[in-house]
């Protein structure tokens, strides 16, 4: 149900996105997370059109890091502020973070191939049913998301929602 | 220094004056990685700042034309230390010019198919300049088809916008097309009815092209007098 992949610029490091449903506990875990107990970014799935979505914001989040130039924080946070379209902080997090009645999240790890005990952590701390990663596109929200992306329907021509977001993600910086 | 090692292990497929084309896998997908290196030549600060602003104006220009539903690689992730821009790699393309190419070598049938093909190129470059997306430097190997395995109509896609910028003068376009004249004419030979074909149905889809034609005009007749002195 664990979804990882590495990051080929970053020998060692690879990314596990894990997926829950039904989740009781939101409110906890985002506090736990804003205290920096957890080791995971916790990400609105609502807001993801797919997994490709999340590994070029963690990407770019290492990339970052290891150039001294992160723009939030943590790499956690920094992962929730590469998906978002904007420069504004707490608007990324509002978006993007996980809300306290939230009742589905996606938890983001970093991590060497040695660590799967920071995996079972995390898991460990969420009451509710993990599903498959992959199935979160059925969650997504496309109308909330074009309207926060701008995608413009003529934008459809050239490529998926997918290849849109992944785009503007890509370039906010120089925009 | 992460990209420079990655790239060590990427297959080269170009080598250029100012950059190197590989392909690799990121992030799982099959992608483009175009690395734009230092010219010895330049002064080293000077350099940066216009390798910098290559590698920018590369990506603001493809969204710029992806919004506006013009067909050209998704970025997937720029690193402006290394000024690596990594791209989706399309698929099962060849280069227009590849594209023309072998169609001139075959004898039979080809005609109406380029005709189609110039004809698409035009329309796509007037939405282009509609944007006013100035390319800066159209020739037929920095314009890709992509053979999707639907329907049979292959599918546009520009690429290589490093020399490209924004600007909404006549003269500008028209410089840009004549860019591609010279480089179309030379590149495939015996084709001046086809370009002339691809330059009306430009004329016929963008709503500014006729200042823009007369530009090309003037631009040509320019160009003819120098030719003449020099
Ligand atoms: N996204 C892509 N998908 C598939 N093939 C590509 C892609 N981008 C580039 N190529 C191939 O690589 C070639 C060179 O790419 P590009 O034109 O961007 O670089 P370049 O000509 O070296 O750049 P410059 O003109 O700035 O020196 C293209 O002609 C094409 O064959
Ligand atoms: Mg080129």
């Amino acid at each position: 149900m664990n979804l990882t992949q590495d990051l080929e610029l970053f020998p060692g490091h690879r990314v596990t996105q894990m997926l829950f449903k039904e989740v009781k506990n939101a409110a906890e875990l985002r506090q736990s997370a804003v205290e920096g107990k957890i080791s995971g970014a916790l990400i609105n799935p609502t807001m993801l059109v797919d997994p490709l979505q999340v590994l070029v914001a963690a990407n770019k989040a290492v990339h970052l890091q290891t150039i001294g130039k992160m723009k939030t924080r943590s790499l956690y946070s920094e992962i929730i502020f590469n998906l978002s379209p904007t420069n504004n902080i707490s608007e990324a997090f509002k978006r993007f973070g996980i809300s306290d009645g939230d009742e589905s999240v996606m938890v983001v790890v970093v991590h060497k191939k040695d660590e799967v005990q920071l995996l079972s952590d995390v898991t460990a701390r969420v009451d509710g049913r993990q599903v498959p990663a992959e199935d979160v596109s059925s969650l997504s929200d496309s109308a909330k998301i074009k309207k926060l992306y701008k995608v413009a329907p003529q934008e459809d021509k050239c490529g998926t929602l997918l290849d849109a977001v992944i785009c503007r993600m890509a370039t906010k910086d120089v925009m | 220094m992460a990209v420079p090692e990655f790239l060590q292990t990427a297959e080269l497929l170009k080598q250029g004056a100012e950059a190197r084309v590989y392909r690799a896998e990121f992030l799982g997908k099959p992608a483009i990685v175009k690395e734009r290196f230092p010219k010895r030549y330049r002064h080293p600060t000077l350099d940066e700042k216009l390798t910098h602003r290559r590698t920018t104006q590369e990506v603001r220009s493809i969204l710029r034309c992806r919004r506006a539903g013009i067909c050209a690689p998704v970025v997937y992730f720029v690193d402006y230390t290394s000024h690596c821009i990594f791209l989706e790699e399309i698929i099962g393309s060849s280069t227009v010019r590849d594209h023309i190419a072998s169609a001139q070598q075959s004898d039979s049938g080809t005609e109406q198919k380029l005709q189609q093909l110039a004809e698409r190129v035009g329309q796509i470059l007037a939405r282009m300049h509609d944007e006013d997306v100035i390319h800066g430097d159209l020739t037929t190997s920095n314009m890709l088809l992509r053979h999707s395995q639907k329907d049979g109509e292959p599918e546009l896609v520009l690429i290589d916008f490093g020399l490209s910028y924004i600007s909404a003068l006549p003269e500008d376009k028209g410089v840009d097309l004549y860019v591609l004249e010279k480089a179309f004419l030379s590149t495939h030979p015996n084709t001046e009815a086809l370009f002339e074909k691809l330059l009306k149905s430009y004329a016929a889809s963008s709503k500014k092209s006729s200042a823009v034609i007369k530009k090309l005009d003037e631009v040509r007749l320019r160009g003819r007098k120098r030719s003449m002195v020099g």
